[in-house]
């Protein structure tokens, strides 16, 4: 077991309890964590690159009435660390294409998977409530703070599990198709790539909009303004 | 107060949402109020009951309704109905405008900051996006328990709502603008033309991520692992 798997999954654990339980500081989207692992692994541009991507889908994804969205601050960290293990296992370019693709996959997989869990810690908190209730009418008022700790660290726990377990299966189930499959898991790459972050883009770019006529020029004329920048750059 | 506010949410259940934590995050106030300890725990009992609102603009109503609880403590003020009133009425006002400019519109924001200076490589993009939006949101937490309770139940009042939505209003054109320079950047990286399936891959995403943003079903992530295993077997048949 090498220690920059130890840290993702204790990263795991610290993005789940930023996520909803601590704070709520925006530590755990994936672009944050993706930059902290590139650090831990050595590789900063993969991380960026499988961040980017996770992070478009993050910002997009809204708690919308009373859905549980998916768990992008878990699935954010199994995405970038797997991605990372799986590179750093082949370090030839096709085969780190191939571990960014699935990196995605696996992260946006994992965030999809996390939300049972999700729910489930939310349940299992109804009984510490209940209990809370019982012990001040008892006059006991320690028990908020004892139900506060326990629920702090369970949603940690559940973190830290639901990382090591994600990216254990993924390192297991994945590494064959990375070296026997690479050139066609990088040739899925480029088009995936540009489709995912067309696709986050998108949706982000209609939240912002709200159909106002005015905002959409602004778009337009930023979008103009900024590739004519670009051109000079280029040119 | 103030820092306790950080664990608000640390036993969000669907039962009571953000009860035990309102309760917990009050206590140092009914602990000044109340020094009798039976009384103490019956007025924190009171409070674990429902509660919901945007996180960060709790504490605007923690404020408020220490500033009640205050009052009723020296004999002159709401009883227990009336304060659990005003909690569902500033809670759900906060809610309807944190979401919008926290949720919405900020988090995105940031998020956008952060990805253009990414895509360029650069570690700084989570520095700026982390730093971007808590600035508001740990600045608005810190400091928004004070500003509730020198207010009282009057703490949305007009000028304080309309600066909220002014703000959410601009936030959502820098995010629009923001937008249109990361696709222009996208569509020339490095300096160097992108490859014709880049740029059409990428305009596809963006059409179908319109569309697709018309209806809440298929959510952005069900459109992704589709579009995923699209790309994997064009890949894997040509």
């Amino acid at each position: 077991m090498s220690t920059p798997l130890v840290w993702t999954w204790l990263l795991g654990g610290i993005a789940a309890l930023d996520a909803t339980p601590v704070a709520q500081t925006l530590l755990s989207q994936p672009l944050v964590t993706a930059t902290l692992l590139g650090w831990v692994w050595g590789d900063l541009s993969m991380a960026l690159e499988v961040g980017v991507v996770l992070q478009l889908l993050a910002a997009s994804t809204l708690p919308v009435g009373a859905r549980t969205p998916e768990d992008y601050a878990v699935g954010g960290v199994v995405g970038v660390g797997l991605a990372l293990a799986l590179a750093s296992q082949q370090p030839f370019e096709q085969a780190r294409d191939a571990s960014a693709l699935l990196g995605v996959l696996a992260g946006m997989v994992a965030a999809t998977a996390a939300t049972p869990v999700l729910k489930w810690q939310r349940r299992r908190n109804e009984g510490l409530a209940r209990w809370t209730e019982a012990e001040l009418r008892e006059g006991r008022t320690a028990a908020l703070g004892s139900a506060q700790v326990a629920a702090v660290l369970f949603a940690f726990g559940a973190g830290v599990a639901v990382t090591a377990l994600a990216t254990g299966a993924g390192l297991r189930f994945l590494h064959g198709p990375v070296s026997d499959g690479s050139i066609r898991l990088s040739r899925a790459w480029e088009l995936a790539h540009p489709l995912w972050l067309g696709l986050g883009l998108a949706h982000l770019l209609h939240s912002f909009l709200q159909r106002r006529l005015t905002r959409a020029a602004l778009f337009a004329a930023s979008l103009i303004l900024a590739w004519l920048v670009r051109l000079s750059q280029v040119l | 107060m103030a820092a306790r506010t950080m664990l608000l949410q640390a036993t969000w259940n669907y039962e009571r949402q953000q009860g035990i934590g309102w309760a917990w995050a009050l206590e140092p106030a009914l602990r000044k109020l109340y020094p009798d300890p039976r009384l103490r725990a019956e007025r924190l009992a009171e409070h674990t009951a429902y509660f919901n609102t945007q996180p960060t603009l709790a504490s605007l109503a923690l404020g408020a309704v220490a500033a009640l609880e205050e009052r009723r403590a020296a004999g002159e003020g709401p009883d227990a109905e009336a304060i659990a009133r005003v909690k569902g009425v500033l809670g759900s006002s906060l809610a309807a405008l944190g979401d919008r400019l926290f949720w919405f519109t900020l988090r995105p924001v940031a998020a956008c900051l952060g990805v253009w200076l990414a895509l360029e490589g650069r570690w700084q993009g989570a520095l700026v996006m982390w730093l971007c939006y808590n600035l508001l949101h740990l600045g608005v937490r810190l400091t928004g328990v004070r500003w509730g309770y020198r207010a009282g139940p009057a703490v949305l009042s007009g000028p304080v709502r309309a600066r909220f939505e002014r703000l959410t209003r601009v936030l959502a054109v820098l995010g629009a603008c923001l937008i249109g320079g990361i696709l222009a950047w996208l569509v020339a990286p490095s300096g160097t033309w992108p490859s014709m399936t880049f740029e059409a891959a990428l305009g596809a995403g963006l059409g179908i991520g319109l569309l697709g943003a018309l209806r809440a079903r298929p959510t952005p992530t069900e459109w992704a692992l589709g579009l995923g295993a699209m790309c994997l077997l064009v890949a894997w048949f040509r």
